[in-house]
């Protein structure tokens, strides 16, 4: 670990509790800049209460996290956005009354520091970011006109537009089958090359070791395992969790 | 793609002119009473009467436009406008009858007072969603009425009490035409402001919390300060035509400016006409008020509806109201604008798809 550079972003002690149980419990991490992370585990890990901490949508119990250095704990989602952290949900949220290009222009409109304020500079950089995740060709269609693939696609370049110095992205590949994963994939470097740190949570195996330099894996809501993607994959406690104690025994014989 | 682009112009270019014939006749007709326009041979082109209802339909122009911006652009169902609505009456009425104040000087305090009332109860109430703030905002509704009526200092009604507040009669020449153009003017504003709203920054952060707020957050609007600025928007535009009604009807009660049924009836205009639209609720409003006064008997041509009596007819009016509102949510979602964009025809397939989208 390089103590010279302070990482972009870092979660200390991060708690969240929903009554008797801890969704997050004591998590910490770092995310350097630049770099693409992703975040696995099984089902209820507690992945998405995670980003709804960072990105504001779910105030924290305990814990800091801070961007460049600063606390950004529990302030309200808008002022995470202005700060520049962009997000998309799993669930995905589009503005259903809308076209495409509106629907990112709205992000551009918005967003971080950098984004374009002015409507027609927003619909500006509405159709450049179209153009970097696909969908530059259907940038007048309703939302409604959208395969489930597309509206993923839509989801993320209306956070892109914000123009966040970090992207979280929830589980943009699921759902998708293999062609449409490897697509996603593809949209998911382009985005990283523009500069923008990346991190995605993802139950696929296959995209973690696709595109991420490195993984953590959540379990119960603590941290099991991070490091190179390859090395966390292999470790024992990690295919515990993710198959199963008989099952991790009879791989290793 | 061409062809349909190109009716849809032209089907925009018949809307707006006979929109603009309909204003223009609407606006200088009146004119025609004046004693020069007589006096010079031009035929009365509209009876003196007809101020007073063509009035109160531009009133409700503007109730349906202001309700709009909360209601239809930002997709919360306020219920309790018409608060505001009395509250601009009463600021207005008790400066000019308690004051003394001259109207003019009253008058921009009516929305100021408004739209200070929206924020300040905008702040808890907004915080709810769906139907949970649209009870809470009838309770506004119901309960400042109720509370004007009732204030009592040292005995004495404050705000007049149930005998009402009479204000001294504004001396100004042709008042019908007067308080008929201002209401015009206040209407002019009302559309303007959503106008602009619909192609500004605001306006695009509004849009988007009606369609997700959750989405609206992450990407960076404030919402509770952009919710908050709509309804207090729509409240200052509701309190300005409350402040122009108290000094043309003279007298205000809490009758007359807290009525219940003019949250429904607005609601309906904006929803008839097509809500989240600059024009929508406007044509709503003219078709609505048109109905209601038509039904009520108040117009020159009026039928006669069997087994109904002259006295029963506005109760037989406020059931074909409800009917109505049933039957525009149920069949014309998006309103009746829908047919004027060219893309769409009133027909029995548009009806049958319009019930598949509003029933589960």
């Amino acid at each position: 670990m390089s103590a010279a550079v302070s990482p972009q972003l870092e979660l200390r002690g991060v708690t969240k509790r929903f009554g008797g149980v801890a969704a997050v419990d004591g998590v910490s991490f770092e995310v350097a800049k630049g770099d693409i992370v992703g975040i696995i585990g099984p089902n209820g890990a507690g992945k998405t209460t995670l980003l709804n901490c960072i990105s504001g949508t779910q105030r924290l119990d305990r814990g800091d996290i801070r961007l460049n250095g600063s606390s950004i704990a529990g302030i309200s989602p808008h002022r995470v956005a202005k700060l520049g952290i962009g997000r998309t949900f799993q669930i995905v949220k589009p503005f259903g009354s809308m076209t495409v290009r509106e629907n990112a222009a709205i992000g551009a409109l918005f967003g971080s520091a950098q984004a374009r304020r002015g409507v027609a500079g927003a619909f500006a950089l509405a159709d450049e970011v179209l153009e970097l995740v696909g969908l530059r060709a259907k940038a007048d269609h309703p939302v409604s006109a959208l395969t489930i693939p597309d509206r993923k696609r839509l989801e993320v370049a209306r956070a892109v537009a914000t123009r966040p110095q970090l992207l979280l992205l929830d589980e943009v590949m699921a759902g998708l089958n293999n062609v449409e994963v490897d697509d996603a994939l593809d949209m998911v470097r382009a985005v990283h090359a523009t500069g923008v740190t990346v991190l995605l949570i993802e139950h696929v195996m296959r995209v973690i070791v696709g595109v991420c330099r490195r993984a953590i894996v959540l379990d119960f809501g603590h941290v099991l395992a991070q490091g190179e993607p390859e090395v966390v994959l292999r470790d024992e406690r990690v295919i515990q969790a993710y198959l199963g104690e008989r099952y991790a025994k009879r791989l290793k014989s | 793609m061409i062809a349909t682009a190109g009716s849809q112009r032209r089907w925009r270019r018949i809307f707006l002119v006979v929109g603009a014939i309909v204003a223009a006749y609407a606006l200088l007709a009146p004119l025609s009473s004046l004693d020069a326009a007589q006096s010079a041979g031009i035929p009365l082109l509209t009876d003196k009467f007809w101020f007073r209802i063509a009035t109160y339909v531009v009133m409700f122009v503007v109730l349906a436009t202001a309700w709009n911006i909360i209601g239809g652009i930002t997709g919360y169902a306020a219920f309790g406008n018409v608060a505001f609505f009395g509250i601009g009456a009463y600021t207005t009425g008790m400066l000019i009858a308690k004051a003394k104040w001259p109207f003019l000087v009253a008058l921009p305090l009516a929305p100021v007072l408004a739209a200070l009332f929206a924020a300040l109860v905008g702040l808890p109430l907004l915080r709810l969603r769906g139907h949970y703030f649209a009870v809470a905002s009838l309770g506004v509704g119901v309960a400042v009425g109720e509370l004007v009526q009732n204030i009592d200092y040292n005995g004495q009604p404050v705000f007049g009490g149930a005998s009402g507040l009479f204000l001294p009669i504004y001396a100004v020449g042709h008042r019908g035409l007067f308080f008929f153009y201002l209401m015009c003017g206040a209407a002019a504003v009302a559309i303007a402001v959503t106008w602009w709203v619909l192609r500004s920054r605001f306006g695009y952060g509004l849009i988007a919390i009606r369609e997700n707020e959750d989405a609206a957050a992450v990407i960076g609007v404030n919402t509770t300060a952009y919710k908050v600025a709509a309804f207090a928007l729509a409240a200052a535009l509701t309190g300005l035509a409350g402040g122009i009604f108290s000094q043309w009807n003279v007298f205000i009660n809490q009758d007359n400016t807290f009525p219940i049924e003019y949250n429904v009836q607005m609601i309906l205009m904006a929803l008839l006409g097509g809500t989240g639209t600059v024009f929508g609720p406007a044509a709503g409003a003219l078709l609505l008020q048109l109905l209601i006064q038509f039904l009520g008997g108040s117009l020159p041509i009026s039928l006669d509806i069997p087994f109904v009596s002259s006295e029963a007819r506005p109760i037989i009016a406020q059931v074909i109201l409800g009917l109505l509102l049933i039957v525009v949510v149920v069949f014309v979602p998006r309103g009746a604008i829908d047919f004027f964009g060219g893309r769409t025809r009133l027909s029995l397939a548009y009806l049958r798809r319009s019930l598949r989208e509003t029933s589960l």
